[in-house]
């Protein structure tokens, strides 16, 4: 394969995986507002998904991702069967977890779903960072942790740790911009989260969020950086969230304008016009593409409604290894 | 009354002591063979390489270097966390606290993290890890140093807890604690750690372990039974011996883990006794104390020929001076007062 058609084909991945990840997301989102699911509202990463594109795909087979309440982004990302993501949001014991969390992890491919407890997952991603270290792996441990997490001790400790030990760690800041109603600017007095690096004694790097293909690069550099044993590296990816905190959430406290400027940096927007623009894709790719994918998440859809509900007796299982 | 002297704080070792382990060096011995054994047990605690702060890993750091025996920062989240990461990782490590106290600290990583994610993956992950807590009040360490929080982790399902009271069960514990695939808790009476008991031979077998699960009959008896942990262990066999002389015949059992707990052994106790006090260093209210005298209830009710009672501190912190400590934890008298209020019920 040529490079430019390497490039081309990179670069229609990120696309791909950017709208999977929205339409699977949307149709969760839509099957709460419809009443078919209920529980806890879904987290959606509307607005958020290159975070998790481009992160992913500087990532290999072997590295793992521990993954925030609003995970579902980094699962697509790495891979994960839409079916069994789907079939665990419906609560059905087919879904990855058999229907005992909604953070759906498969460990096989090193994808580690917690988010319950914010920034929890930022010092478990550091431990497992530690034991690759300690088994002589180059295999690296990627945290993604929301802008409200990282005033989180937890996010501190373990970033003072990973400097100290020299972990291969990537803290991966998805900074969407609100802790829930509060702007970013408000709980955050650095221009950049990244900024709080240099307290650390880790080098730190802030990326636009929206662009899959910068973040791409700025994590492939860190993970570059922690298999060569160069160790950890903070990045604020500065996206911006066009959803609500929890899909129901109307966002009142939001401005109809800051909305609408938002949703112009929408990442597959500005994606899909480069690659026009680039002449790498077409209307017609682009139509067949979503068509594609709406057939994906619609099969994701019915896999879940047909999976079958857990019986009772499953609530007393896997507790203890 | 606490009393001090059933334990060694210091000074020489006597000849015959020579030979006996040490509670802290069986901890020692027993993590050490661990580790020859398995390449993936590693230690991470506050100066546990270089200026252990009871002891307990001295010499390891030598033997094993400061990449499995490492000194840790402050950060007790951070600690817990990566010991969680590193076990759903592959490797088996082990956590000490200088206090354990200091769990409160790091209770999300241990109790939402450590003890769920096996089920909330469906069982796609196992956490092999240990966290060593010395605990236990009766040498003047303060309130924030002092306390035995092993009701707060028995409460949450996903740990499990080991109690032991000598240097026999010490090893045999932290070595099946190791092994296991789950969380565990491993409280470590301050108290205890200068201590020497004699031991049976197979302590030095690399292969002697002691099953979670398992109560020892540590005295037998026919008139009541003791449940008892920890120090209160010998306490209670102090108080033993004293009623012995009055011919009260008292069973003494020492659960050893309380995750799981042996309450076929217990509850076998009391039926045979009809009468059950159990005494224990925690805090009474929704302590160990009282969930064991509900299980018994449960399941032996008509075997009781009195009132259950219960021994522990009554509900208020562990003060700085001897006098005021003394005041609140069980002890050899206490033992014997509330064995014959139930003899004469």
């Amino acid at each position: 394969m040529s490079k430019a058609t390497a490039d081309a084909t990179m670069k229609l991945g990120l696309l791909r995986t950017m709208l999977l990840i929205r339409k699977l997301e949307t149709a969760w989102g839509d099957a709460y507002l419809n009443e078919e699911i209920g529980g806890i509202p879904p987290s959606l990463s509307t607005g958020q998904e290159a975070v998790s594109a481009g992160a992913c795909a500087a990532l290999e087979h072997g590295d793992y991702v521990f993954t925030t309440h609003r995970g579902q982004a980094p699962q697509v990302a790495r891979g994960l069967d839409p079916k069994r993501i789907m079939a665990e949001l419906y609560c059905r014991r087919s879904g990855y977890n058999k229907g005992k969390s909604y953070h759906v992890t498969d460990a096989g491919r090193g994808v580690i779903g917690m988010g319950g407890i914010v920034a929890a997952q930022v010092p478990v991603a550091g431990g497992m960072a530690l034991a690759q270290k300690l088994k002589g792996s180059d295999r690296v441990s990627l945290a993604f942790f929301g802008d409200g997490a990282s005033n989180e001790g937890a996010v501190h400790e373990t970033a003072n740790l990973a400097a100290m030990w020299t972990l291969p760690l990537i803290l991966l800041c998805e900074n969407n911009g609100y802790c829930i109603t509060m702007p970013v600017a408000t709980g955050v007095k650095t221009a950049s989260i990244a900024d709080r690096a240099a307290g650390y004694g880790l080098p730190g790097a802030t990326v636009d969020g929206n662009d899959p293909l910068a973040v791409r690069e700025v994590v492939a550099a860190a993970v570059s950086r922690a298999r060569s044993g160069g160790g950890a590296t903070l990045i604020d990816a500065k996206t911006v969230r066009l959803g609500g905190h929890l899909c129901h959430d109307a966002q009142g406290y939001r401005a109809k304008e800051e909305l609408a400027a938002a949703w112009q940096q929408c990442p597959i927007k500005r994606l899909r016009e480069r690659l026009l623009a680039e002449a790498l894709l077409t209307a017609g790719d682009y139509a067949r593409l979503e068509a594609e994918i709406d057939g994906e998440v619609a099969a994701a859809v019915e896999f879940a409604r047909r999976s079958p509900m857990p019986e009772a007796r499953e609530a007393f299982e896997d507790l203890w290894a | 009354m606490f009393d001090r002297r059933l334990f060694r704080a210091g000074g020489p070792v006597k000849p015959e002591e020579r030979e006996w382990p040490s509670f802290r060096g069986a901890i020692n011995e027993g993590m050490r063979e661990e580790m020859r054994r398995d390449p993936g047990v590693f230690q991470m605690g506050e100066d546990i390489a270089h200026a252990s702060p009871f002891g307990v890993t001295t010499g390891l750091a030598a033997e094993f270097g400061t990449e499995r025996i490492r000194d840790t920062p402050c950060s007790e989240v951070a600690v817990v966390g990566a010991a969680v990461g590193a076990a759903i990782g592959g490797m088996r490590p082990i956590v000490e606290f200088q206090f354990g106290d200091f769990m409160s600290v790091a209770i999300d990583q241990l109790t939402h993290q450590a003890a769920m994610l096996r089920y909330l993956t469906g069982g796609q992950v196992k956490v092999p890890l240990v966290i060593r807590l010395p605990c236990g009040a009766g040498q003047g360490a303060g309130s924030q140093h002092s306390q035995s929080l092993y009701s707060w982790f028995a409460h949450v399902p996903g740990i499990k807890v080991a109690l032991p009271s000598t240097s026999m069960d010490a090893k045999g514990l932290i070595k099946s604690a190791i092994r296991d695939d789950n969380p565990v808790l491993f409280f470590e009476h301050k108290a205890l750690y200068r201590t020497r008991w004699p031991v049976e031979a197979q302590f030095r077998d690399p292969d002697f372990l002691i099953p979670f699960g398992r109560a020892a009959v540590r005295r037998s008896g026919d008139d009541v039974t003791v449940v008892a942990t920890l120090t209160m262990v010998h306490h209670a066999l102090a108080a033993a011996e004293s009623l012995a002389a009055e011919g009260v015949s008292v069973e003494v059992i020492d659960p050893r883990t309380l995750v799981p707990l042996d309450m076929e052994t217990i509850v076998g106790s009391v039926r045979k006794t009809g009468r059950l006090l159990v005494v224990d260093e925690a805090y009474l209210a929704c302590g160990i104390q009282g969930e064991v005298i509900a299980s018994v209830c449960e399941s032996a009710f008509a075997a009781l020929k009195t009132a259950p009672r219960r021994l522990g501190n009554p509900g208020v912190p562990v003060a700085f001076a001897p006098s005021l400590e003394d005041a609140v934890l069980p002890g050899r008298e206490r033992i014997v007062t509330a064995i014959r209020e139930m003899l004469s019920a």
